[in-house]
């Protein structure tokens, strides 16, 4: 079994399909995308996550060609991009807008691209057919775009990009304009279709929890650069920064100075607090100013003091955030600073024994938080 | 009731303005030229009553449009101002397109000024701007002026009073009613249209030819129409501008008129030229119906 295990990215001997070389992509004086150095393999399902504006669609575009790299070059299978026409690449968009043609039938749509490669009538014919199977639209095939809904034309954008088997499809924002329940059914629908189809797909997504479900791996960016490229449980255990760690998910961020001692490192992080214990996941110089950085839901919250645990923080419950199968506890601790407690909703709402301003405890292994400089 | 006085009002006005002298040129056509004031008889008799009604209607026939059937000049002209009218738009066409589709393409910020520009002609005269093509386009005028500074034309220019200047007239002045319309349908159009058919293997030419044209489509027509239309009944660009060669039924019906001063004729001949317009408008308004439902 675990050699069977997705990670193209691990093995040296697999060429990635797509690469950016030191890309720079700059409009007039402002830097969108930043000395950005990137691989993506075959088969792989990659997520560009980032804050607005960061440079996602930048390389989109730069991928499907409608932007060119101010320098730095982009390879597809080994080869440079360089000034290739957009029609010339085996790279498919789907478009945010969707983009779909208001004056042709779904039929069309999905048809406008085969066609463009003059291929026969039948094997057209065949191809669409084959396509609105996989996207279940062979009942609206004669309809205009406007006739249909927003979840059904986001699946003849997807469709119409997939109709030409491309070598990659370009996915930007995809699922932005549907509501929570259909995107989540179209996000296990689209990671069917990947791997049914096998095509490489790029998504960019606002979306973290999007994000984590859909993608292989998952790369973090900040104005125009790569904070991190990693699997999305990486991402989330193993943040690089305490960015990354604060961009995905909720977490908590406890600074203080560092002793090293034996595998365990000891934070001094408030006056008359107890120190927190964490573990080095690389050699930490004594006295550095580190963050301490641990995920609500690892924070285990009690009302009666537990024994022999080196981590405790003692504190008082000021705020409770009820979110139906869990419950957020904002905890405010010695110094003032505010620690969240997450615990799963086991019990009903009236039977809860934690309430507002109850004296709490709060407590975590020494394993499950991360240390990060700054 | 405040409805069907709102209803009313442009009832009435429409009654007033449009069917009561249509009616009255209709009842000229029926009528025979005479030497009185006016030129023809017979006129209603008010003092009679419904006798003079009857009297009036008996007297009535459609002898100006068997007229109009035997003298071959008419329906010549007709054709010829249908031809005119064609060949104008298709000129009118193919200029005011590339003009409409460089001002939807214009940074955002320019596209204010440049319909200004497109706009700001209709601010004079109109009959001062064929007058200054007449200048403009005169044997030792303007045009022959500056051809002849830059030494490509050494003889006079043979252009005034020909079909060629009544086109260069025409196209100048219902530019704008063709470029207005096809701006509005492609400044609507959104550019990633554009990007996905290229992305789908399609070059810069056939994503205009099978995207960009298309989606102008409704905008081309009413373009056409709109200038179609008024161009059919042209009157003064052909008699400024054109020779006497140059044969269009607005100039007929103003000889027929102010020359000849047979009102029946000229009201038959203004009957009919209505009664070919109404196919075009029709087919205009249905245009704008479809359009309007395919964005609804
Ligand atoms: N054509 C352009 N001219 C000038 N600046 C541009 C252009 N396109 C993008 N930018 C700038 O480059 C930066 C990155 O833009 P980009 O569209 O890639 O952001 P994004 O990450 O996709 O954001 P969002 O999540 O909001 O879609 C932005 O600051 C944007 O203002
Ligand atoms: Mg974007």
């Amino acid at each position: 079994m675990n050699q069977k295990v997705f990670a193209p990215w691990d093995d040296p001997n697999q060429k990635p399909l797509i690469q950016f070389q030191n890309v720079t992509k700059k409009f007039g004086t402002f830097t969108a995308i930043d000395d950005l150095s990137l691989d993506i393999y075959e088969r792989e399902f990659f997520a560009l996550l980032g804050p607005s504006g960061c440079g996602k669609t930048t390389m989109m575009r730069m991928l499907a060609g409608f932007e060119t790299p101010t320098s730095g070059t982009i390879r597809l299978s080994g080869q440079d991009l360089g000034q290739t026409a957009p029609n010339k690449r085996a790279v498919n968009m789907m478009f945010q807008s969707y983009a779909l043609f208001p004056h042709l039938s779904v039929w069309e749509n999905i048809a406008f691209g085969l066609k463009r490669e003059s291929k026969d009538k039948d094997a057209i014919a065949a191809r669409v057919e084959e396509m609105l199977r996989l996207t279940r639209l062979g009942k609206f095939a004669k309809r205009k775009p406007h006739q249909i809904s927003g979840g059904q034309r986001q699946r003849v954008a997807l469709a119409r990009s997939l109709a030409k088997s491309p070598k990659l499809l370009l996915l930007d924002e995809p699922l932005g304009a549907l509501d929570k329940k259909l995107r989540e059914e179209t996000q296990f629908e689209l990671m069917d279709i990947q791997e049914k189809t096998g095509t490489t797909f790029v998504i960019v997504t606002h979306d973290q929890e999007e994000a984590m479900t859909v993608a292989s791996r998952v790369a973090v960016m900040d104005e125009g650069r790569l904070v991190q490229v990693a699997t999305p449980a990486d991402i989330y255990e193993a943040p690089n920064s305490v960015y990354v760690a604060d961009f995905i998910g909720d977490v908590n961020i406890i600074e203080g100075n560092a002793t090293p001692d034996g595998d365990r490192v000891r934070i001094d992080w408030a006056e008359g607090q107890p120190a927190i214990w964490g573990t080095a996941q690389k050699p930490v110089a004594s006295g550095e100013r580190i963050s301490f950085a641990i995920r609500p839901e690892k924070v285990t919250i009690s009302k009666e003091k537990p024994e022999d645990r080196r981590n405790l923080l003692e504190g008082e419950v000021i705020d409770i955030a009820y979110l139906g199968n869990i419950s957020t506890f904002h905890v405010k601790v010695g110094n003032g600073q505010i620690i969240k407690a997450q615990s799963a909703n086991t019990r009903r709402l009236a039977n809860r024994d934690i309430t507002w301003e109850d004296r709490v405890w709060l407590t975590f292994t020494e394993t499950a938080g991360v240390l990060l400089e700054g | 009731m405040r409805r069907f006085t709102l209803i009313a009002v442009p009832y009435l006005w429409l009654l007033a303005l449009f069917l009561v002298p249509f009616l009255i040129v209709l009842k000229i056509s029926l009528s025979d030229y005479a030497l009185s004031i006016p030129p023809y008889a017979p006129t209603l008799d008010f003092s009679a009553g419904w006798q003079g009604i009857k009297d009036l209607l008996s007297k009535l026939d459609f002898e100006n449009y068997v007229f109009l059937t035997e003298d071959a000049l008419y329906w010549k002209a007709y054709l010829s101002s249908l031809k005119i009218a064609l060949i104008s738009t298709v000129l009118t066409l193919l200029v005011g397109y590339p003009i409409a589709y460089g001002m939807a393409r214009a940074a955002p910020e320019w596209r204010p000024t440049l319909l200004m520009l497109v706009i700001l002609p209709f601010w004079t005269s109109f009959l001062i701007r064929v007058y200054a093509w007449m200048g403009i386009l005169a044997s030792e005028g303007v045009l022959y002026q500056f051809l002849s500074f830059l030494g490509i034309v050494d003889e006079p220019l043979k252009i005034l009073s020909t079909n060629t200047a009544v086109y260069i007239g025409i196209v100048y002045t219902y530019l704008p009613f063709m470029i207005l319309p096809i701006y509005a349908a492609l400044e609507k159009m959104d550019d990633s249209l554009i990007e996905a058919a290229e992305d789908l293997g399609c070059s810069r030419m056939s994503a205009f030819w099978l995207i960009t044209i298309p989606l102008s489509k409704s905008g081309i027509i009413a373009g056409c129409f709109l200038v179609f239309i008024p161009t059919i009944g042209e009157f003064v660009i052909p008699s400024l501008l054109g020779g006497s060669d140059t044969l269009m039924i607005g100039k007929v019906l103003w000889e027929e008129f102010f020359s000849n001063r047979d009102w029946p004729v000229a009201s038959a001949v203004a009957i009919i030229l209505l009664l070919i317009l109404v196919i075009p408008i029709v087919l205009f308004q249905r245009n704008q119906q479809l359009q309007r439902e395919a964005e609804g």
